[in-house]
Protein backbone atom coordinates (compact mmCIF):
# COMPACT_ATOMS: atom_id res chain seq x y z
CA UNK A 1 0.00 0.00 0.00
CA UNK A 2 2.83 2.38 0.90
CA UNK A 3 3.78 3.05 -2.57
CA UNK A 4 -0.07 3.24 -4.15
CA UNK A 5 -0.89 6.24 -1.26
CA UNK A 6 3.01 7.63 -1.57
CA UNK A 7 2.30 7.96 -5.32
CA UNK A 8 -1.42 8.83 -5.17
CA UNK A 9 -0.26 11.80 -2.78
CA UNK A 10 2.71 13.10 -5.18
CA UNK A 11 0.04 13.83 -8.02
CA UNK A 12 -2.26 15.33 -5.65
CA UNK A 13 0.82 17.29 -4.78
CA UNK A 14 1.62 18.14 -7.73
CA UNK A 15 -2.12 19.69 -8.71
CA UNK A 16 -2.12 21.82 -5.82
CA UNK A 17 1.19 23.61 -7.17
CA UNK A 18 0.04 24.38 -10.48
CA UNK A 19 -3.00 26.32 -9.45
CA UNK A 20 -2.80 28.34 -12.81
CA UNK A 21 -3.10 25.12 -14.78
CA UNK A 22 -6.19 24.41 -13.44
CA UNK A 23 -7.84 27.74 -14.85
CA UNK A 24 -6.50 26.84 -18.11
CA UNK A 25 -8.70 23.70 -17.53
CA UNK A 26 -11.80 24.82 -16.74
CA UNK A 27 -12.16 27.56 -19.28
CA UNK A 28 -12.10 25.07 -22.23
CA UNK A 29 -15.48 23.37 -21.21
CA UNK A 30 -16.92 26.10 -20.25
CA UNK A 31 -16.24 27.69 -23.79
CA UNK A 32 -18.26 24.65 -24.90
CA UNK A 33 -20.99 25.10 -22.65
CA UNK A 34 -21.26 28.80 -23.13
CA UNK A 35 -20.69 29.70 -26.41
CA UNK A 36 -21.93 26.47 -27.91
CA UNK A 37 -24.49 25.27 -25.45
CA UNK A 38 -26.22 29.20 -24.60
CA UNK A 39 -25.36 29.57 -28.09
CA UNK A 40 -27.89 26.44 -29.99
CA UNK A 41 -30.51 26.61 -26.27
CA UNK A 42 -32.14 29.79 -28.07
CA UNK A 43 -32.47 27.67 -31.47
CA UNK A 44 -33.85 24.53 -29.96
CA UNK A 45 -36.19 26.13 -27.75
CA UNK A 46 -38.98 24.96 -29.21
CA UNK A 47 -41.47 21.88 -28.68
CA UNK A 48 -40.19 20.01 -31.36
CA UNK A 49 -36.53 20.33 -30.19
CA UNK A 50 -37.62 19.42 -26.95
CA UNK A 51 -38.83 16.29 -28.34
CA UNK A 52 -35.68 15.35 -29.94
CA UNK A 53 -33.27 15.91 -26.92
CA UNK A 54 -35.90 14.05 -24.43
CA UNK A 55 -38.47 16.88 -23.30
CA UNK A 56 -35.31 18.70 -21.84
CA UNK A 57 -33.66 22.08 -22.48
CA UNK A 58 -31.00 21.87 -24.62
CA UNK A 59 -28.42 23.19 -22.10
CA UNK A 60 -29.57 20.00 -19.89
CA UNK A 61 -29.40 18.01 -22.52
CA UNK A 62 -25.58 18.86 -22.85
CA UNK A 63 -24.49 19.55 -19.51
CA UNK A 64 -23.96 15.77 -18.87
CA UNK A 65 -21.77 15.83 -21.54
CA UNK A 66 -19.42 18.36 -21.01
CA UNK A 67 -19.19 17.43 -17.55
CA UNK A 68 -18.18 13.31 -19.17
CA UNK A 69 -15.67 15.44 -21.84
CA UNK A 70 -14.03 17.45 -18.73
CA UNK A 71 -13.27 14.33 -17.31
CA UNK A 72 -12.16 12.21 -20.24
CA UNK A 73 -9.60 15.75 -21.42
CA UNK A 74 -8.35 16.01 -17.75
CA UNK A 75 -7.43 12.18 -17.01
CA UNK A 76 -6.57 11.60 -20.38
CA UNK A 77 -3.53 14.68 -20.25
CA UNK A 78 -2.89 13.17 -16.60
CA UNK A 79 -2.16 9.62 -17.67
CA UNK A 80 -0.18 11.30 -20.21
CA UNK A 81 2.14 13.11 -18.37
CA UNK A 82 4.03 9.72 -17.18
CA UNK A 83 5.67 12.07 -20.62
CA UNK A 84 7.04 14.17 -18.53
CA UNK A 85 8.14 11.90 -15.99
CA UNK A 86 10.19 10.22 -18.12
CA UNK A 87 12.00 13.67 -19.81
CA UNK A 88 12.58 15.06 -16.44
CA UNK A 89 13.95 11.92 -14.50
CA UNK A 90 11.63 10.80 -12.33
CA UNK A 91 10.28 8.13 -13.75
CA UNK A 92 14.27 6.40 -13.29
CA UNK A 93 13.81 7.68 -9.87
CA UNK A 94 10.07 5.37 -9.46
CA UNK A 95 11.76 2.58 -11.73
CA UNK A 96 14.74 2.13 -9.73
CA UNK A 97 12.65 2.28 -6.51
CA UNK A 98 12.30 -1.14 -4.33
CA UNK A 99 8.57 -0.63 -4.48
CA UNK A 100 5.98 -2.73 -6.32
CA UNK A 101 5.46 -1.13 -9.97
CA UNK A 102 1.94 -2.59 -10.23
CA UNK A 103 0.92 -0.67 -6.76
CA UNK A 104 2.66 2.82 -7.61
CA UNK A 105 1.46 3.20 -11.34
CA UNK A 106 -2.17 2.19 -9.63
CA UNK A 107 -2.09 4.93 -7.34
CA UNK A 108 -1.25 7.35 -9.69
CA UNK A 109 -4.32 6.81 -11.51
CA UNK A 110 -5.98 6.78 -8.31
CA UNK A 111 -4.14 10.15 -7.60
CA UNK A 112 -4.77 11.86 -11.24
CA UNK A 113 -8.53 10.37 -11.37
CA UNK A 114 -9.13 12.74 -7.67
CA UNK A 115 -7.78 15.66 -9.12
CA UNK A 116 -9.59 14.79 -12.15
CA UNK A 117 -12.83 14.83 -10.09
CA UNK A 118 -12.24 17.65 -8.67
CA UNK A 119 -11.95 19.81 -11.86
CA UNK A 120 -15.42 18.02 -13.14
CA UNK A 121 -17.12 18.47 -9.98
CA UNK A 122 -16.18 22.87 -10.09
CA UNK A 123 -17.46 22.59 -13.93
CA UNK A 124 -20.67 20.34 -13.08
CA UNK A 125 -21.36 23.01 -10.58
CA UNK A 126 -20.87 25.66 -12.98
CA UNK A 127 -23.28 23.90 -15.23
CA UNK A 128 -25.83 24.22 -12.48
CA UNK A 129 -25.71 28.23 -13.02
CA UNK A 130 -26.65 28.02 -16.77
CA UNK A 131 -28.94 24.53 -16.71
CA UNK A 132 -32.33 24.92 -15.19
CA UNK A 133 -33.26 21.10 -15.03
CA UNK A 134 -30.68 19.32 -13.65
CA UNK A 135 -30.91 17.00 -10.17
CA UNK A 136 -29.00 18.34 -7.53
CA UNK A 137 -29.64 14.68 -5.87
CA UNK A 138 -27.72 13.50 -9.32
CA UNK A 139 -24.37 14.90 -8.77
CA UNK A 140 -22.43 12.35 -6.43
CA UNK A 141 -23.54 9.16 -8.37
CA UNK A 142 -22.42 11.30 -11.63
CA UNK A 143 -19.35 11.73 -9.92
CA UNK A 144 -19.30 8.21 -9.42
CA UNK A 145 -19.38 7.28 -13.29
CA UNK A 146 -16.93 10.60 -13.86
CA UNK A 147 -14.80 8.34 -11.48
CA UNK A 148 -14.73 4.75 -14.09
CA UNK A 149 -14.48 6.87 -17.07
CA UNK A 150 -11.11 8.91 -15.10
CA UNK A 151 -9.64 5.46 -13.53
CA UNK A 152 -10.02 4.44 -17.28
CA UNK A 153 -8.68 7.10 -19.69
CA UNK A 154 -5.56 7.56 -16.78
CA UNK A 155 -4.43 4.09 -17.69
CA UNK A 156 -4.54 4.80 -21.76
CA UNK A 157 -3.18 7.99 -21.08
CA UNK A 158 -0.27 5.83 -18.65
CA UNK A 159 -0.01 3.10 -21.25
CA UNK A 160 0.28 5.52 -24.11
CA UNK A 161 2.93 7.43 -22.91
CA UNK A 162 5.14 4.67 -21.96
CA UNK A 163 4.97 3.92 -25.92
CA UNK A 164 5.92 7.67 -26.34
CA UNK A 165 9.02 9.49 -26.87
CA UNK A 166 8.21 12.99 -26.85
CA UNK A 167 5.29 15.00 -26.45
CA UNK A 168 4.75 15.87 -29.98
CA UNK A 169 3.52 12.56 -31.12
CA UNK A 170 0.76 13.18 -28.24
CA UNK A 171 -0.55 16.15 -29.74
CA UNK A 172 -1.41 14.35 -33.08
CA UNK A 173 -3.06 11.64 -31.04
CA UNK A 174 -5.07 14.09 -29.06
CA UNK A 175 -5.63 16.52 -32.37
CA UNK A 176 -7.42 12.42 -33.88
CA UNK A 177 -9.11 11.10 -31.36
CA UNK A 178 -10.51 13.88 -28.89
CA UNK A 179 -13.18 15.55 -31.08
CA UNK A 180 -14.44 12.30 -32.64
CA UNK A 181 -14.75 10.94 -29.91
CA UNK A 182 -16.99 13.70 -28.13
CA UNK A 183 -18.74 14.31 -31.38
CA UNK A 184 -19.92 10.78 -31.65
CA UNK A 185 -20.67 10.48 -27.87
CA UNK A 186 -24.08 11.28 -28.00
CA UNK A 187 -22.80 14.74 -25.72
CA UNK A 188 -24.49 17.36 -28.18
CA UNK A 189 -27.23 15.45 -30.03
CA UNK A 190 -28.91 11.86 -29.63
CA UNK A 191 -27.07 8.96 -30.81
CA UNK A 192 -30.66 7.80 -32.60
CA UNK A 193 -30.51 10.85 -34.99
CA UNK A 194 -27.13 9.74 -36.08
CA UNK A 195 -26.93 7.82 -39.78
CA UNK A 196 -26.27 4.62 -38.96
CA UNK A 197 -22.61 4.52 -39.84
CA UNK A 198 -21.96 7.11 -37.10
CA UNK A 199 -24.21 5.35 -34.16
CA UNK A 200 -22.22 2.16 -35.00
CA UNK A 201 -19.06 4.33 -34.12
CA UNK A 202 -21.04 5.65 -31.29
CA UNK A 203 -21.71 2.05 -29.73
CA UNK A 204 -18.12 1.82 -29.21
CA UNK A 205 -16.97 5.00 -28.13
CA UNK A 206 -16.81 4.40 -24.16
CA UNK A 207 -17.44 8.03 -23.94
CA UNK A 208 -20.99 7.03 -24.89
CA UNK A 209 -21.92 5.28 -22.04
CA UNK A 210 -20.32 8.17 -19.57
CA UNK A 211 -22.26 10.76 -21.04
CA UNK A 212 -25.41 8.24 -20.80
CA UNK A 213 -24.67 6.93 -17.34
CA UNK A 214 -24.15 11.03 -15.96
CA UNK A 215 -27.38 11.64 -17.88
CA UNK A 216 -29.55 9.26 -15.87
CA UNK A 217 -28.67 10.68 -12.98
CA UNK A 218 -28.45 14.69 -13.73
CA UNK A 219 -31.60 14.37 -16.06
CA UNK A 220 -33.27 11.07 -15.86
CA UNK A 221 -34.80 7.59 -17.31
CA UNK A 222 -36.32 9.58 -20.34
CA UNK A 223 -33.39 11.22 -21.72
CA UNK A 224 -30.71 8.10 -21.79
CA UNK A 225 -30.43 5.89 -24.35
CA UNK A 226 -29.15 2.12 -22.74
CA UNK A 227 -29.87 1.04 -19.33
CA UNK A 228 -27.92 2.03 -16.62
CA UNK A 229 -26.57 -1.28 -15.67
CA UNK A 230 -24.73 -1.00 -18.93
CA UNK A 231 -23.63 2.02 -18.86
CA UNK A 232 -21.40 0.98 -15.21
CA UNK A 233 -20.66 -2.31 -16.43
CA UNK A 234 -18.95 -0.89 -19.78
CA UNK A 235 -17.16 1.50 -17.64
CA UNK A 236 -16.54 -0.45 -15.29
CA UNK A 237 -14.80 -3.25 -17.39
CA UNK A 238 -13.27 -0.72 -19.86
CA UNK A 239 -11.49 0.73 -16.57
CA UNK A 240 -10.54 -2.64 -15.06
CA UNK A 241 -9.02 -3.68 -18.47
CA UNK A 242 -7.13 -0.12 -19.38
CA UNK A 243 -5.93 -0.36 -15.58
CA UNK A 244 -4.58 -3.77 -15.79
CA UNK A 245 -2.79 -3.08 -19.24
CA UNK A 246 -1.36 0.15 -17.32
CA UNK A 247 -0.09 -2.03 -14.59
CA UNK A 248 1.43 -4.46 -16.84
CA UNK A 249 3.42 -2.18 -19.64
CA UNK A 250 4.69 -0.39 -16.19
CA UNK A 251 6.13 -3.71 -14.95
CA UNK A 252 7.62 -3.76 -17.78
CA UNK A 253 9.31 -0.82 -18.28
CA UNK A 254 13.11 0.14 -18.49
CA UNK A 255 14.90 3.41 -19.60
CA UNK A 256 16.40 4.30 -22.58
CA UNK B 1 33.68 -9.21 1.34
CA UNK B 2 32.73 -7.33 -1.93
CA UNK B 3 29.95 -5.07 -2.57
CA UNK B 4 29.82 -5.69 -6.52
CA UNK B 5 30.82 -8.11 -8.34
CA UNK B 6 31.17 -8.20 -12.23
CA UNK B 7 31.78 -11.14 -15.02
CA UNK B 8 31.93 -10.47 -18.13
CA UNK B 9 29.32 -8.17 -18.46
CA UNK B 10 28.17 -7.76 -21.80
CA UNK B 11 24.90 -5.03 -23.11
CA UNK B 12 24.22 -5.05 -26.56
CA UNK B 13 21.80 -2.44 -28.02
CA UNK B 14 20.53 -4.24 -31.42
CA UNK B 15 24.01 -4.80 -33.41
CA UNK B 16 25.77 -2.22 -30.78
CA UNK B 17 27.55 -4.02 -28.18
CA UNK B 18 27.77 -0.47 -25.52
CA UNK B 19 29.82 -3.03 -23.02
CA UNK B 20 32.13 -5.64 -24.08
CA UNK B 21 32.67 -8.27 -21.28
CA UNK B 22 33.92 -6.57 -18.75
CA UNK B 23 34.46 -7.97 -15.22
CA UNK B 24 35.90 -6.52 -12.09
CA UNK B 25 35.00 -6.18 -8.05
CA UNK B 26 34.55 -3.69 -5.77
CA UNK B 27 35.09 -3.94 -1.75
CA UNK B 28 32.92 -3.20 1.04
CA UNK B 29 33.91 0.56 1.94
CA UNK B 30 35.69 1.80 -0.93
CA UNK B 31 34.92 4.03 -3.75
CA UNK B 32 35.70 2.65 -6.82
CA UNK B 33 35.44 5.11 -10.15
CA UNK B 34 34.88 4.34 -13.37
CA UNK B 35 37.34 7.32 -15.69
CA UNK B 36 36.64 7.66 -19.42
CA UNK B 37 35.24 9.47 -22.04
CA UNK B 38 31.50 10.06 -22.68
CA UNK B 39 29.92 7.25 -24.75
CA UNK B 40 32.42 4.39 -22.80
CA UNK B 41 29.78 2.99 -21.88
CA UNK B 42 30.12 3.69 -18.17
CA UNK B 43 26.47 5.06 -17.75
CA UNK B 44 25.41 1.84 -19.50
CA UNK B 45 27.14 -0.10 -17.00
CA UNK B 46 25.73 1.50 -14.17
CA UNK B 47 22.00 1.28 -15.47
CA UNK B 48 22.58 -2.41 -15.60
CA UNK B 49 23.98 -2.69 -11.83
CA UNK B 50 21.05 -0.91 -10.54
CA UNK B 51 18.52 -3.37 -12.19
CA UNK B 52 16.96 -0.73 -14.78
CA UNK B 53 18.41 -2.26 -17.77
CA UNK B 54 18.74 -6.21 -18.48
CA UNK B 55 22.28 -7.20 -19.08
CA UNK B 56 22.88 -9.38 -22.67
CA UNK B 57 25.18 -11.65 -20.98
CA UNK B 58 27.09 -12.20 -17.76
CA UNK B 59 27.01 -12.28 -14.61
CA UNK B 60 26.60 -9.03 -11.77
CA UNK B 61 26.38 -9.30 -8.14
CA UNK B 62 25.64 -6.13 -6.37
CA UNK B 63 25.23 -6.06 -2.44
CA UNK B 64 25.56 -9.58 -2.49
CA UNK B 65 22.70 -10.31 -5.23
CA UNK B 66 22.30 -11.33 -8.48
CA UNK B 67 20.79 -8.33 -10.57
CA UNK B 68 18.48 -10.57 -13.04
CA UNK B 69 17.49 -13.06 -10.56
CA UNK B 70 16.25 -10.70 -7.18
CA UNK B 71 16.19 -7.29 -9.05
CA UNK B 72 14.12 -5.81 -5.68
CA UNK B 73 16.53 -7.13 -3.42
CA UNK B 74 19.38 -5.08 -4.74
CA UNK B 75 16.80 -2.27 -5.29
CA UNK B 76 16.42 -2.24 -1.43
CA UNK B 77 20.60 -1.88 -0.62
CA UNK B 78 21.34 0.47 -3.33
CA UNK B 79 21.18 4.50 -3.74
CA UNK B 80 21.81 6.04 -6.93
CA UNK B 81 22.07 10.10 -8.34
CA UNK B 82 21.54 9.85 -11.74
CA UNK B 83 23.70 11.49 -14.74
CA UNK B 84 20.44 13.49 -15.75
CA UNK B 85 18.16 15.24 -13.64
CA UNK B 86 15.27 12.99 -11.53
CA UNK B 87 13.76 15.48 -9.02
CA UNK B 88 10.54 16.45 -9.25
CA UNK B 89 10.59 19.89 -10.33
CA UNK B 90 7.23 20.73 -9.30
CA UNK B 91 7.56 19.27 -5.62
CA UNK B 92 9.67 21.45 -2.63
CA UNK B 93 12.93 19.51 -1.67
CA UNK B 94 11.34 18.25 1.36
CA UNK B 95 8.49 16.64 -0.64
CA UNK B 96 10.69 15.18 -2.63
CA UNK B 97 12.80 13.49 -0.20
CA UNK B 98 9.76 12.64 1.42
CA UNK B 99 7.84 10.92 -1.12
CA UNK B 100 11.76 9.13 -1.64
CA UNK B 101 11.40 8.41 1.97
CA UNK B 102 7.92 6.86 1.91
CA UNK B 103 8.36 4.81 -1.40
CA UNK B 104 11.60 2.99 0.41
CA UNK B 105 9.15 2.36 3.21
CA UNK B 106 10.18 4.92 5.65
CA UNK B 107 8.17 6.88 7.73
CA UNK B 108 7.01 8.86 11.04
CA UNK B 109 9.32 10.13 13.14
CA UNK B 110 12.43 8.15 11.88
CA UNK B 111 11.97 9.56 8.38
CA UNK B 112 11.54 13.16 9.73
CA UNK B 113 14.96 13.09 11.49
CA UNK B 114 16.47 11.74 8.82
CA UNK B 115 15.16 14.26 6.07
CA UNK B 116 16.27 16.64 8.28
CA UNK B 117 19.72 15.47 9.17
CA UNK B 118 20.39 15.01 5.40
CA UNK B 119 19.00 18.34 4.48
CA UNK B 120 21.58 19.41 6.86
CA UNK B 121 24.16 17.48 5.25
CA UNK B 122 24.20 18.84 2.13
CA UNK B 123 23.30 22.72 3.35
CA UNK B 124 19.83 22.42 2.17
CA UNK B 125 17.54 22.91 5.21
CA UNK B 126 16.83 25.98 4.87
CA UNK B 127 15.48 25.69 1.24
CA UNK B 128 13.50 22.70 2.04
CA UNK B 129 10.11 24.55 1.66
CA UNK B 130 11.35 25.78 -2.47
CA UNK B 131 9.71 24.10 -5.06
CA UNK B 132 13.12 22.45 -6.75
CA UNK B 133 12.37 24.31 -10.11
CA UNK B 134 14.07 27.37 -8.41
CA UNK B 135 16.65 25.88 -7.53
CA UNK B 136 20.66 26.00 -9.46
CA UNK B 137 22.24 22.67 -10.58
CA UNK B 138 24.57 22.44 -7.20
CA UNK B 139 21.25 22.48 -5.19
CA UNK B 140 19.82 20.16 -7.39
CA UNK B 141 22.63 17.46 -7.06
CA UNK B 142 23.21 18.02 -3.45
CA UNK B 143 19.23 17.71 -2.98
CA UNK B 144 19.78 14.15 -5.22
CA UNK B 145 22.39 12.70 -3.02
CA UNK B 146 20.70 13.66 -0.12
CA UNK B 147 18.02 11.48 -1.16
CA UNK B 148 19.75 8.54 -2.68
CA UNK B 149 21.25 8.17 0.96
CA UNK B 150 17.78 8.58 2.76
CA UNK B 151 17.35 4.72 2.56
CA UNK B 152 20.81 4.28 4.43
CA UNK B 153 21.85 2.22 1.04
CA UNK B 154 24.74 -0.40 1.31
CA UNK B 155 26.41 0.43 -2.14
CA UNK B 156 25.54 4.33 -3.95
CA UNK B 157 25.91 4.73 -7.37
CA UNK B 158 26.83 8.03 -8.60
CA UNK B 159 26.75 8.70 -11.94
CA UNK B 160 28.96 12.04 -13.18
CA UNK B 161 28.04 13.11 -10.26
CA UNK B 162 29.27 17.14 -10.94
CA UNK B 163 28.60 17.00 -14.39
CA UNK B 164 28.40 20.58 -15.63
CA UNK B 165 28.82 22.04 -12.24
CA UNK B 166 31.48 24.91 -11.29
CA UNK B 167 34.66 24.19 -9.86
CA UNK B 168 33.51 25.58 -6.68
CA UNK B 169 30.59 23.98 -6.22
CA UNK B 170 32.58 20.38 -7.73
CA UNK B 171 34.85 20.54 -4.62
CA UNK B 172 32.31 20.87 -2.27
CA UNK B 173 30.73 17.87 -3.47
CA UNK B 174 33.58 16.02 -3.57
CA UNK B 175 33.74 16.87 0.02
CA UNK B 176 30.39 15.51 0.87
CA UNK B 177 31.31 12.31 -1.08
CA UNK B 178 34.02 11.78 1.14
CA UNK B 179 32.68 12.39 4.15
CA UNK B 180 29.86 9.46 3.34
CA UNK B 181 32.62 7.15 3.40
CA UNK B 182 34.16 8.15 5.93
CA UNK B 183 31.11 8.43 8.31
CA UNK B 184 29.21 5.35 6.77
CA UNK B 185 31.63 3.48 5.73
CA UNK B 186 30.03 3.21 2.39
CA UNK B 187 30.89 1.69 -0.76
CA UNK B 188 30.83 4.01 -3.75
CA UNK B 189 30.80 3.64 -7.06
CA UNK B 190 31.51 6.48 -9.33
CA UNK B 191 31.50 7.22 -12.96
CA UNK B 192 33.44 10.53 -14.29
CA UNK B 193 34.89 11.71 -17.14
CA UNK B 194 37.29 14.07 -14.91
CA UNK B 195 40.32 13.20 -14.19
CA UNK B 196 40.76 14.71 -11.18
CA UNK B 197 37.64 13.45 -9.36
CA UNK B 198 38.47 9.92 -10.16
CA UNK B 199 42.20 10.98 -9.00
CA UNK B 200 40.31 12.90 -6.01
CA UNK B 201 37.68 10.33 -4.96
CA UNK B 202 38.36 7.09 -5.75
CA UNK B 203 40.51 4.13 -4.32
CA UNK B 204 40.71 2.39 -7.43
CA UNK B 205 40.02 3.26 -10.78
CA UNK B 206 39.12 1.30 -13.74
CA UNK B 207 39.82 3.37 -17.34
CA UNK B 208 36.92 2.13 -19.83
CA UNK B 209 37.20 3.10 -23.25
CA UNK B 210 35.20 2.11 -26.49
CA UNK B 211 32.78 -0.68 -23.82
CA UNK B 212 35.82 -2.33 -22.31
CA UNK B 213 38.16 -2.29 -19.24
CA UNK B 214 42.06 -0.88 -20.95
CA UNK B 215 43.41 -0.82 -16.90
CA UNK B 216 43.04 -0.81 -13.31
CA UNK B 217 44.23 0.18 -9.96
CA UNK B 218 45.00 3.19 -7.72
CA UNK B 219 45.60 6.07 -9.17
CA UNK B 220 49.44 5.57 -8.23
CA UNK B 221 49.45 2.29 -10.14
CA UNK B 222 47.94 3.36 -13.06
CA UNK B 223 50.72 6.37 -13.94
CA UNK B 224 53.13 3.59 -13.29
CA UNK B 225 51.95 2.03 -16.43
CA UNK B 226 53.12 5.38 -18.25
CA UNK B 227 56.53 5.33 -16.18
CA UNK B 228 58.54 7.53 -13.18
CA UNK B 229 58.14 10.78 -12.24
CA UNK B 230 60.21 13.28 -13.54
CA UNK B 231 62.26 15.93 -11.27
CA UNK B 232 64.55 18.84 -12.73
CA UNK B 233 67.27 20.32 -10.31
CA UNK B 234 69.31 23.51 -11.24
CA UNK B 235 72.48 23.95 -10.14
CA UNK B 236 74.06 27.08 -8.45
CA UNK B 237 77.30 26.29 -9.66
CA UNK B 238 77.12 24.70 -13.06
CA UNK B 239 80.94 23.01 -12.67
CA UNK B 240 79.08 20.74 -10.01
CA UNK B 241 77.13 19.56 -12.73
CA UNK B 242 76.88 15.83 -12.63
CA UNK B 243 74.63 13.02 -12.39
CA UNK B 244 73.53 12.39 -8.60
CA UNK B 245 73.78 8.36 -7.83
CA UNK B 246 71.29 6.83 -5.10
CA UNK B 247 69.19 3.29 -5.37
CA UNK B 248 65.96 5.37 -6.17
CA UNK B 249 67.20 7.04 -8.92
CA UNK B 250 66.19 5.21 -12.11
CA UNK B 251 67.90 7.71 -14.65
CA UNK B 252 69.80 10.85 -14.93
CA UNK B 253 70.59 13.19 -17.67
CA UNK B 254 72.76 16.04 -17.80
CA UNK B 255 70.34 18.28 -19.96
CA UNK B 256 71.91 21.09 -22.65
CA UNK B 257 70.71 24.52 -20.67
CA UNK B 258 72.48 23.18 -17.50
CA UNK B 259 69.77 21.33 -15.62
CA UNK B 260 69.58 17.69 -14.20
CA UNK B 261 66.66 15.40 -15.37
CA UNK B 262 66.03 12.60 -13.02
CA UNK B 263 63.73 9.90 -12.99
CA UNK B 264 62.12 8.28 -9.95
CA UNK B 265 59.65 6.13 -8.79
CA UNK B 266 57.86 8.86 -6.62
CA UNK B 267 59.10 12.08 -6.34
CA UNK B 268 57.20 13.01 -3.34
CA UNK B 269 59.72 10.90 -1.30
CA UNK B 270 62.86 10.91 -3.39
CA UNK B 271 63.11 15.08 -3.17
CA UNK B 272 63.79 14.93 0.74
CA UNK B 273 66.75 12.07 -0.26
CA UNK B 274 67.99 14.38 -3.23
CA UNK B 275 67.92 17.36 -0.67
CA UNK B 276 70.08 15.09 1.50
CA UNK B 277 72.47 14.04 -0.84
CA UNK B 278 73.00 17.19 -2.11
CA UNK B 279 73.87 18.70 1.48
CA UNK B 280 75.87 15.52 2.03
CA UNK B 281 78.15 16.22 -1.01
CA UNK B 282 78.25 20.71 -0.79
CA UNK B 283 75.94 21.34 -3.69
CA UNK B 284 73.60 24.08 -3.92
CA UNK B 285 70.25 23.49 -5.43
CA UNK B 286 68.57 26.57 -6.61
CA UNK B 287 65.68 25.35 -8.51
CA UNK B 288 63.64 22.38 -8.40
CA UNK B 289 60.95 21.69 -10.94
CA UNK B 290 59.00 18.40 -11.29
CA UNK B 291 56.29 16.77 -13.49
CA UNK B 292 53.91 13.52 -12.50
CA UNK B 293 52.43 11.42 -14.93
CA UNK B 294 48.73 12.29 -14.50
CA UNK B 295 45.94 10.13 -15.51
CA UNK B 296 45.43 11.91 -18.53
CA UNK B 297 48.68 10.57 -19.19
CA UNK B 298 47.50 7.15 -18.31
CA UNK B 299 44.69 7.10 -21.07
CA UNK B 300 46.86 8.77 -23.85
CA UNK B 301 49.29 6.23 -23.01
CA UNK B 302 46.98 3.45 -23.13
CA UNK B 303 44.54 4.95 -26.23
CA UNK B 304 46.53 7.71 -28.32
CA UNK B 305 43.98 9.50 -27.24
CA UNK B 306 43.28 12.47 -24.67
CA UNK B 307 40.50 11.70 -22.89
CA UNK B 308 38.28 14.72 -22.46
CA UNK B 309 39.70 16.36 -25.43
CA UNK B 310 36.85 14.72 -28.25
CA UNK B 311 34.42 16.38 -27.04
CA UNK B 312 35.68 20.12 -26.80
CA UNK B 313 37.08 20.13 -30.15
CA UNK B 314 33.88 18.64 -31.37
CA UNK B 315 31.50 21.66 -30.29
CA UNK B 316 34.69 23.75 -31.17
CA UNK B 317 34.50 22.43 -34.50
CA UNK B 318 30.91 22.70 -34.86
CA UNK B 319 31.08 26.10 -33.33
CA UNK B 320 33.37 27.19 -36.29
CA UNK B 321 31.04 24.91 -38.79
CA UNK B 322 27.92 27.40 -37.35
CA UNK B 323 29.78 30.66 -37.49
CA UNK B 324 31.05 29.91 -41.25
CA UNK B 325 27.07 29.24 -42.06
CA UNK B 326 26.36 32.84 -41.21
Amino acid sequence: MRALTTMAYRQIKRFTRARSRVVGMIVNPLIWLVFFGLGWSKVFDNPMARAIFGGVDYLTFLAPGIFAMTIFNQSFIGGVSVIWDKQFGFLKEVLVAPASRKEGILGRILGDSLVTLTQGTIILLLTFLLAENLKISGILPALGVGFLLAVAFSGFGVSLALKMESMEGFQMVMMVLMLPLIFLSGAMYPIDTMPSWMRALAYINPLTYAVDGARHFLVGENVTKFALTTDVGVLALLALFLVGVAMIEFEKATIG
Amino acid sequence: MYAIEVENLVKKYGDFEAVKGISFKVKRGEIFAFLGPNGAGKTTTVHVLTTLLKLTSGKAIVAGHDVVKEPMEVRKRIGIVFQDPSLDRELTAYENMYIHGRIYGLGGNELKNKIEELLKFVELWEFRNKPVKYFSGGMQRRLEIARALLHEPEVLFLDEPTIGLDPQTRAHIWEYIKSMKEEHNMTIFLTTHYMDEAEQLADRIAIMDHGKIIAEGTAEELKKLVGNDVIYLKLEAPEDLKCLKAEFIRGCKLLSDGRVRLEVVNAAEALPKIFDLAKERNVKIVEVTYHRPTLNDVFLYLTGREIRDEEETNTLASMIRMRMRR
